[in-house]
């Protein structure tokens, strides 16, 4: 297995679209940090009036909240390494030097997790660098706690290690990669939103609830429109999603993972 | 002494209206290079895809040292094989993709660079294989089937590509490995090519056996590819 998960990871450190993935999750994060800055800040801007700037604890809150952000890039890294197998026609090498399909899977899950770790962490520190470079442009400002600094890094973390292994289940069983990743994308940003829409009670343990719940950092009070209540704490987050893996890997060794290869 | 190691047992593989294997026995034997031969869409790369457990059969076996090839132990330092599909990643170089099939079974990074000398590609082994052309590619599959030193060969049209410079080489190739008593089953269309390679003959039409043999055997003193025309035309008349 170890063998394996190093053949995993030289794979990820090979590709070129894996490191502007990486980059992409960074500066995606980072809009989420910079953006709210300016816009809190601006003296006419639609921020003013409805939310707090960043002179006071609220507004600092929202903003380095969004520093864990990227998640949705360690989703599609694992996506990406799964599906990358059927794309290419590398699965025929993968599944000749290790014939038992589950095993290679273990280790996509694996060294999916790692790399949804290492978008997530980039990402945060990025967002934050960015996100402290753009304050100095707006004194004074409120404090940035240390405990809020780590409970976001903690959401950042575990999101990615999460999303890692949701994104291998899923390309595992759907294969097709523009199908998964379009599939995942659209689901978590629209799909979804419209499925609670109609059946409020069950948002929380949908995916992208999950991860609302997952990566949404607890300050106690806030003021924006949504309540946190609504979703999971980050422990059943966690599960939840790892359930969702779950389902998704086992179903995958017992239809898709099984079948003839071309 | 040459013993059997690859043997196909009753078996048929069926795609929804086409029964692309149809009840294929055969066995191949050590040491000697066995020509699986037979026309287009015969069902060759389908039984060979069976024997390496890429494909699942809809009924009977194939086996290859005694058992089922997901069943081996560190396949590829048994069985190095050549399909006529892609195996390997066309954004990264000959190298880099050896270098995954080497580290996911422990193989030393130095039986790389023989590899790629061996199948005469070390002056690429740091492009990128998307701009291969097919006989670069077909080198570098030969490369990867060697890279686990296997003692069995399965071959899929490996010559599909080469230059006549190449399919010479191919040959020799192929007759050094079986003179140091390894096993090669290795399809094909260029008969001519293949009455001088191989010492066995497997000949498959329409997924069904139709000969087996020695080539002594199988040609009876005509070329392989009058016999082979016979055999195939005659089965299919
Ligand atoms: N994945 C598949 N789905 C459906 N039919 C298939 C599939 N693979 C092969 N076939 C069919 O099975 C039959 C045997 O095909 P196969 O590729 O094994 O022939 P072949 O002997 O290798 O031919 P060639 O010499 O052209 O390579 C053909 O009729 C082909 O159309
Ligand atoms: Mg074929």
């Amino acid at each position: 297995m170890s063998a394996l998960l190093k053949s995993e990871l030289r794979k990820l450190i090979y590709l070129r679209a894996n490191w502007l993935l990486l980059l992409w999750s960074g500066l995606f994060a980072a809009l989420g940090t910079v953006a709210p800055i300016l816009v809190l800040n601006s003296d006419n801007g639609p921020g003013r009036g409805v939310f707090s700037g960043t002179e006071t604890q609220e507004g600092i809150n929202a903003v380095f909240a969004n520093a864990a952000g990227g998640y949705l890039f360690a989703l599609i890294l694992g996506i990406l390494i799964m599906t990358n197998e059927y794309r290419h026609g590398t699965a025929v090498g993968t599944f000749l030097v290790t014939p038992k399909r589950s095993t290679v899977l273990v280790a996509k899950l694996i060294a999916a997790s790692l790399a949804g770790l290492v978008i997530q962490l980039f990402s945060f520190l990025f967002a934050i660098t960015s996100g402290f470079i753009a304050l100095t442009f707006f004194e004074p400002h409120a404090p940035v706690p240390a405990e809020l600094l780590f409970k976001v890094l903690r959401a950042s973390a575990i999101s990615g290690l999460v999303l890692g292994i949701v994104g291998v289940g899923l390309g595992a069983l759907v294969k097709n990669q523009i199908a998964a990743v379009t599939g995942a994308v659209i689901w978590t940003l629209i799909v979804e939103g419209l499925v609670v829409a109609f059946v409020e009670s069950i948002g929380k343990y949908l995916p992208a609830g999950a991860i609302t719940g997952l990566v949404d950092v607890d300050f106690g009070e806030n003021d924006f429109n949504f309540s946190i209540e609504n979703y999971l704490t980050p422990g059943p987050a966690t599960l939840v999603l790892l359930g969702y893996a779950a389902l998704f890997s086992l179903i995958a060794m017992r239809t898709t993972l099984r079948r003839d290869l071309d | 002494m040459s013993s059997v190691k690859i043997e196909f047992k009753n078996l048929s593989k069926r795609y929804k209206d086409v029964l692309a294997v149809s009840n294929f026995s055969a066995q191949v034997q050590s040491g000697r290079v066995t020509g699986f031969l037979g026309p287009n869409g015969a069902g060759k790369s389908t039984a060979l895809r069976c024997l390496l457990g890429l494909v699942n059969p809809t009924g009977g076996s194939a086996a290859v040292n005694g058992g089922s090839y997901s069943q081996l132990q560190d396949p590829i330092h048994k069985v190095g094989a050549v399909l006529d599909s892609r195996g390997f990643h066309p954004g990264l170089t000959a190298k880099q993709n050896l270098k995954i099939m080497a580290s996911a079974s422990d193989i030393n990074f130095s039986r790389i660079d023989e590899v790629l000398e061996l199948v005469d590609l070390a002056s690429a082994a740091n492009k990128r294989t998307k701009g291969f052309s097919l006989g670069m590619k077909q080198r570098l599959s030969l490369a990867i089937a060697m890279l686990g030193d296997p003692e069995i060969l399965i071959l899929d049209e490996p010559a599909n590509g080469l230059d006549p410079l190449g399919i010479v080489w191919l040959r020799e190739f192929l007759q050094k490995l079986a003179g140091e008593g390894r096993t090669i089953l290795v399809s094909s269309h260029q008969l001519a090519e293949m009455q001088n390679t191989v010492n066995d003959v497997l000949i498959i039409n329409k997924g069904v056996l139709v000969a087996q043999g020695t080539i002594k055997e199988i040609c009876k003193g005509r070329s392989l590819e009058e016999a082979f025309l016979e055999l195939t035309l005659r089965k299919s008349a």
